[in-house]
């Protein structure tokens, strides 16, 4: 079952037009990857999404409910969460602060301590500079810990936009295992990757965005075996 | 120089009271980068509320200040729906235009009601000699409740659920927002609390000095100035600021008239713009 769809969403900045009826559909327990070049939209589809800017048309479905015009906050409470892009840390406050802001929501609040422990287990390097002001972190930490934030909301749907970006390749495999644990324990994805080729490997389905367009999309095995995929994207 | 003492100690005293009507200030700013044009008019009003409760009702001041904090709280809620909330995300010129509005609205309804005649809350609680110095006990009370206030918003910030979300929406909004945070809210509320301390300021304030319904206007300078003085959008800064002012304004007068404090205050102003924008106690802001 789609858990979270995409139809025919057009949008854009002001009169600028971005997305020309994009559609998507993700399946629950699935991990999804949206792929593109720099500039296809990706950031602007996940901002139409989260309601950072109203879709023009079209609509985008939760759980068989329109919530296409819920205010940004409404849909964190109800479990779509986004990891943004460029981090958006509350840069002024502590690594622990941030953890626990991310816990806003009513669902999330029960579980601060099962949610901090899972991710202190995921990122040691977050436990250990808990009290550290988020700002002053290095790019690569405050990547985790935006990650780890988004996962203290105890998101039924959490999409990451640029999750390898900054990253050390061999911290990227660590999060890609971490994230297939989540997976496993039923949590719905999203991936918008710069690593294509990470980013088929490890998800189910994937879909190619274009000049503000879904221009193939399918199993992520076949897209990675796809020529004009590997052409364009994957440099072979 | 027993003088001198008596005046510093005054000043002192009095500083905690501009502190805590700047704090009213820099915390809308801090949270929203709004300056409030509203924030003098809206002391003048805590000012007529301790007054009207004291005189007509036969309110302890102390307890009215409790009523008049409400409603500051209350009427911060609806400026900030009714004014502020639409031109939010708008150039600053908007915001001030709104909150200037704001201001004439109250003054000139304040104006027609009570007129520009004085008032005063004559309530004394006596005086408290220290070896020659004598100071009135109204103005210990206002520094001490003021600094009671200070560090009760210190605490409410960092310890309350609401007050780390006014923290969160006041660094990145946006992620707030994507946190579950219902920014709208959270800024009506931080609006609402901004004008509950220079209610509960101008409160503190007419326990001590006669006024008009204009007056809150002089103690919105003061508060521009210690603002910059300590850094808008920084609380304790702005605790540090009132004192520093108050401290001022007990010394310039020893050695020259008293009309001159506004002109040294400004002077300072300017040059602390100058020389150190960001406050002398350094902002979050730039
Ligand atoms: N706030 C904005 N105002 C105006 N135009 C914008 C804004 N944000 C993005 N754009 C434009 O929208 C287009 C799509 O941008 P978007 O960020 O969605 O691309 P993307 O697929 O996420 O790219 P990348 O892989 O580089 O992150 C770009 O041409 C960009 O310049
Ligand atoms: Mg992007």
């Amino acid at each position: 079952m789609a858990i979270l769809e995409i139809r025919d969403v057009t949008s854009g900045y002001g009169e600028v037009q971005i997305l020309w009826g994009t559609s998507l559909s993700m399946e629950e327990g699935r991990l999804t990857s949206l792929v593109g070049a720099n500039g296809a939209g990706k950031t602007t589809l996940l901002r139409t999404v989260m309601g950072s800017i109203k879709p023009w048309q079209g609509s985008v479905w939760f759980n068989g409910q329109d919530i296409s015009h819920l205010p940004t906050h409404a849909k964190a409470e109800m479990g779509v969460v986004l990891v943004p892009e460029g981090r958006q840390l509350f840069t002024d406050m502590s690594v622990e602060e941030n953890l626990e802001m991310g816990a806003s929501p009513k669902r999330a609040r029960a579980h601060v301590a099962r949610n901090l422990e899972r991710v202190y287990e995921m990122f040691p390097r977050l436990k250990e500079r808990r009290a550290q002001k988020s700002g002053t972190m290095s790019g690569g930490e405050q990547q985790m810990l935006a990650v780890a934030r988004g996962i203290m909301a105890e998101p039924i749907v959490l999409m990451i936009d640029e999750l390898s970006l900054g990253l050390a390749p061999v911290l990227v495999l660590d999060l890609f295992q971490s994230l297939k644990k989540l997976k496993d324990a039923g949590l719905t994805m999203m991936l918008v990757e710069q690593n294509v080729q990470m980013a088929l490997a490890i998800s189910d389905y994937g879909y190619v965005l274009a000049q503000g367009r879904v221009e193939i999309d399918g199993p992520s095995r076949e897209l990675a075996e796809n020529e004009h995929v590997r052409s364009a994207y994957l440099g072979h | 120089m027993d003088f001198l003492l008596t005046s510093i100690l005054d000043g002192l005293l009095l500083g905690f009271v501009y502190g805590l009507a700047a704090m009213g200030l820099t915390l809308i700013w801090g949270v929203m980068n709004v300056i409030n044009l509203s924030h003098g008019p809206i002391i003048s009003l805590g000012m007529f509320g301790v007054y009207l409760l004291f005189s007509g009702l036969g309110i302890n001041p102390y307890v009215a200040l409790i009523f008049v904090a409400i409603f500051g709280l209350l009427l911060g809620i609806v400026i900030y729906f009714v004014a502020v909330n639409r031109v939010i995300n708008a150039p600053h010129l908007s915001t001030l235009l709104a909150t200037f509005s704001v201001a004439m609205i109250i003054t000139g309804l304040g104006t027609a009601v009570f007129s520009a005649s004085p008032r005063n809350v004559d309530y004394s609680l006596g005086s408290f000699t220290l070896g020659s110095a004598t100071i009135p006990i109204n103005r210990i009370v206002a520094a001490a409740l003021s600094m009671l206030i200070t560090a009760g918003l210190y605490i409410y910030l960092r310890r309350t659920r609401s007050g780390r979300y006014i923290r969160a929406v006041a660094n990145n909004r946006n992620a707030a927002e994507l946190m579950g945070v219902p920014s709208v809210r959270i800024l009506a509320l931080s609006f609402g609390i901004g004008t509950m301390l220079a209610t509960v300021a101008g409160g503190l304030i007419a326990t001590l000095f006669p006024f008009t319904i204009l007056a809150g206007g002089t103690y919105e300078l003061k508060s521009f100035v210690i603002g910059v003085l300590g850094g808008l959008g920084n609380p304790v800064g702005a605790l540090l600021g009132g004192l520093i002012l108050g401290v001022l304004e007990g010394i310039i007068p020893t050695f020259m008239p008293a009309t001159w404090v506004p002109v040294i205050e400004f002077i300072l102003f300017v040059l602390i713009l100058m020389v150190r924008p960001q406050g002398l106690f350094g902002a979050k802001k730039s």
